[in-house]
């Protein structure tokens, strides 16, 4: 086997001293991905192949950098007269990839369908301070809003659809009608999606005339192939193993930075007993975070210290989650009332045990060992901990989101703005508060902070939210995740990715 | 024979119409709605309020039954909530690769056990016998997914022969383009099925190695085939022609059962070849609780299934004139 690896490893050495020029032309890629997207229509992506596929095919008014800042896209230029009017100048001669003009009208039908209830858009809520979307003229597009929105930008990439299209019955979802830089060429559901350049996109062809997002939907399997040669780019989810394999190969090039995603504790401030934030504070200091973060997940994460992520421009260091130590807690538990009365080792309160579930869902391996370490550990602290497991539409909708759980370990991706992991999870009946948190000073923080214009005043106010979160602690936050990408080399363009993992800086975007 | 074809045949109603109960039965019980999964986390309950009532997801379960039953009826297994379009179509889409998958591997199984069991069985108590029986005691212990990724861990990433994933254009496409003078097609094709296959076979050679084995040692110890040495035949003719003809009628009923085996390890051999089959579909379907497309996989499964033993069930009239069918 030793030497075959050594041989393996010639091989890829010969491999790479071949000529770069033949290389150039050829400017295929496929890209390994864990699911199959469930739509191609921007407005109703829920998964991230949809969303990376969708960021390929559309373009919206803006697009953002790598750092997460707006750039113009189809938008040439914006301005906004006050607090709640955004108008947005449209580049001129923007066409749809079969050749059909797109003008304001397409902007406004895509987001008035969006935020009209009926529609279902999953992404709604981002966009319900929009009151009015109008078209001022064929170039010209009007937004009004109900009150000052801060991240409004950041969920202004939404691609933009054909009015003319969808209004004739043509179903988006499997038959897109895009403006970006590629266009879909074929899709076999569950497989593969191809995609060619599109010349018709505002910039110019990218250089990689085709992209091929192959799906495996096993990590291990994924990460085989991409060895083997069959896939060219593959990124995060993938299992902490093969992260340190990949990284140590000096075939592969890699990109591993800090992603957008944290892997927390939900508590549910409604249970009776986690009702009490000092109930809160004392589980939370049970959580070993070194263990989950550098031995489960083979520090490909980080340790968290706050709610807001570290790579976020209103991050402050100052801001601290009560950190392990299962002595205090203990002390903690004892402070309120629950002390091992009979001796049974499990700590008892008013003739009752302390018992509690912790839950997790089965699709990710990692997060069930940290579920089943931190099992033991309440135990050695004289909690009776259960623990469930099932699959994620059961641990989802039937158990997290009806507020039905207890202590669970899930996660939030795609945090481009403090805004996207605060305001619906944790204000008061946000929509997505599953813990039912309730704290109005928090209210009227995470308010201020979607509704200043003023980045230090939104600053301030995401900080003042954090640090009250950090000890009331509806969610404790265990780690921010880490983005991992790998790719083969030589790679036909420069590689410039973004912690969202979408694929446009893969395929050398024209400037 | 016909008449009992033809019976075996409209069995195969009730037994579709009790599947469809059962797999709807247990649809209910998963925890876990379309409706959820579709919109994503960040869904608001009167968005999912609205479309559970436009996917007609808020009727009773009997009504919805009722529906499902009368447009089957219609040759109609519904849409998918995911995709948007006809189960039938989807399933179509993907049916040919399963059962490709499953056939072949089937062959491969039926060709490596029958060779093993024969020369374990001749060779018994010997060496090979005993290697070749802790092969398929490891065949069998060994899970189908485990197996696949040793096979694509050796074969694709260390050796770089066979590609690790996907599949080429399908056999009988590929076998036309040989014949047309375009071989290359066809060994793309054999290249891309060779790994999923043998991981699929693996558990199924070994059962029938172990069968064939038995059942041989049983055959060889029998009267005629003493008769047949005494004639003066030689020993391969008298292992072949009138052995393992004898020894082979067990092992028949259980290649129709291993098939229906076959079918199941599909699934997750399909997820990591990325063999794009039924297999993988029905993960995707379950995980998002796309509820016609499950009824319609499990029913195709079913059928697919049924039909192939009610083929069995007649090779083995074919095989064994002593069985008389009726």
């Amino acid at each position: 086997m030793k030497s075959l690896l050594l041989l393996a490893t010639a091989l890829g050495g010969l491999a790479l001293l071949s000529p770069q020029a033949a290389l150039a032309q050829d400017t295929k890629i496929t890209i390994g991905t864990d699911v199959d997207a469930g739509t191609l229509d921007p407005r109703l992506t829920t998964d991230t192949t949809a969303y990376r596929t969708v960021d390929l095919i559309y373009a919206g008014l803006v697009t953002l950098t790598p750092s997460l800042e707006a750039k113009p896209d189809l938008a040439e230029s914006w301005e906004s007269p006050d607090p709640t009017t955004y108008i947005f100048h449209l580049r001129k001669g923007l066409k749809f990839s079969d050749g059909s003009p797109l003008t304001a009208d397409d902007v406004v039908y895509t987001f008035t369908t969006i935020t009209d209830p009926k529609f279902n858009a999953p992404d709604r809520g981002l966009y319900s301070p929009i009151t009015k979307v109008e078209a001022v003229d064929p170039d010209t597009v009007k937004f009004t809003l109900n009150a000052p929105y801060a991240p409004l930008l950041s969920y202004l990439d939404k691609g933009i659809v054909s009015k003319a299209a969808a209004e004739s019955g043509r179903d988006l979802a499997t038959n897109p009608l895009g403006e970006g830089p590629m266009t879909l060429k074929n899709w076999t559901r569950g497989d593969n999606i191809e995609l060619v350049a599109n010349p018709n996109y505002w910039a110019g062809s990218p250089k990689v005339t085709d992209v091929v997002v192959k799906i495996v939907g096993d990590n291990s399997a994924r990460a085989q192939a991409f060895e083997a040669g069959d896939l060219d780019v593959i990124q995060s989810p993938l299992s902490p193993n093969d992260i340190k394999r990949l990284e140590a190969d000096t075939r592969f090039g890699n990109v591993i930075e800090a992603g957008l995603g944290v892997t927390y504790i939900n508590f549910n401030t409604k249970d009776p007993l986690l009702a009490d934030a000092g109930m809160r504070q004392a589980f939370s200091m049970l959580i070993d975070q070194n263990s989950i973060v550098n031995d489960i997940y083979q520090g490909v994460d980080k340790v968290a210290t706050s709610i807001i992520l570290p790579s976020s421009w209103a991050f402050s260091p100052d801001i601290k989650q009560p950190t392990f130590d299962v002595a205090g807690a203990v002390a903690k538990f004892n402070e309120l009332g629950w002390k091992d009365t009979d001796g049974d080792g499990i700590l008892d309160k008013d003739g009752k045990k302390l018992t509690v579930t912790i839950a997790t869902h089965s699709e990710d391996p990692n997060r069930v060992q940290a579920v089943e370490l931190e099992q033991a550990i309440f135990q050695s602290a004289g909690v009776d901990a259960k623990v469930q497991i099932s699959d994620w539409p059961s641990f989802s909708t039937n158990y997290v989101m009806k507020s039905e759980h207890q202590i669970a370990l899930l996660g939030w991706l795609n945090i481009v703005d403090p805004d996207r992991l605060l305001f619906n999870q944790l204000s008061t009946g946000g929509a997505t508060n599953w813990g039912g948190y309730s704290n109005p000073e928090v209210d009227k923080l995470l308010q201020l902070g979607r509704s200043s214009l003023d980045q230090a005043a939104r600053k301030d106010a995401y900080q003042k939210a954090a640090k009250i979160l950090a000890s009331d602690l509806p969610y404790y936050i265990i780690s921010d995740q880490g983005y991992q990408l790998f790719y083969k080399k030589p790679f036909p363009v420069d590689v410039d990715v973004t912690p969202r993992g979408n694929f446009r800086g893969l395929i050398g975007m024209p400037k | 024979m016909l008449a009992y074809a033809i019976r075996r045949l409209l069995l195969l109603v009730p037994m579709a119409a009790g599947m469809v109960i059962v797999t709807f039965a247990l649809l209910l019980m998963v925890p876990g709605d379309p409706a959820h999964v579709l919109l994503g986390p960040e869904a608001t309950p009167d968005m999912i309020a609205n479309l559970r009532a436009s996917l007609g997801l808020d009727n009773p379960w009997y009504v919805r039954l009722w529906d499902y039953f009368a447009h089957l009826l219609q040759g109609d297994m519904g849409r998918s909530i995911f995709q948007n379009a006809p189960v039938s179509q989807i399933i179509a889409g993907r049916l040919g690769a399963t059962i490709e998958l499953a056939v072949v591997a089937l062959l491969l199984a039926t060709l490596i056990g029958m060779t093993l069991g024969v020369i374990a069985a001749m060779r018994q108590g010997s060496l090979i016998d005993t290697a070749t029986m802790l092969l398929a005691q490891l065949g069998v212990s060994m899970p189908v997914y485990w197996m696949g990724l040793l096979l694509m861990l050796g074969f694709s990433v260390q050796l770089n022969w066979l590609p690790a994933i996907g599949r080429g254009a399908p056999l009988l496409d590929a076998f036309g383009a040989a014949l047309t003078g375009r071989p290359q097609v066809l060994a793309d094709s054999l290249m891309h099925i060779l790994l999923p296959a043998l991981a699929l076979a693996a558990y199924s050679a070994a059962v029938i190695s172990r069968l064939v084995r038995t059942s041989m040692l049983e055959v060889l110890r029998e009267d005629f085939i003493r008769t047949a040495y005494a004639k003066g035949l030689r020993r391969p003719r008298v292992v072949i022609r009138h052995a393992l003809r004898n020894a082979l009628l067990p092992v028949l009923s259980v290649i129709g059962m291993q098939f229906g085996i076959l079918l199941g390890g599909a699934v997750l051999v399909e997820q990591i070849f990325a063999w794009p089959g039924l297999g993988q579909l029905t993960i995707g379907a379950i995980s998002q609780r796309d509820l016609p497309l499950v009824q319609g996989i499990t029913l195709t499964f079913a059928l697919t299934f049924a039909i192939i033993n009610l083929i069995v069930d007649l090779l083995y009239a074919v095989v064994d004139p002593r069985v008389r069918l009726g």
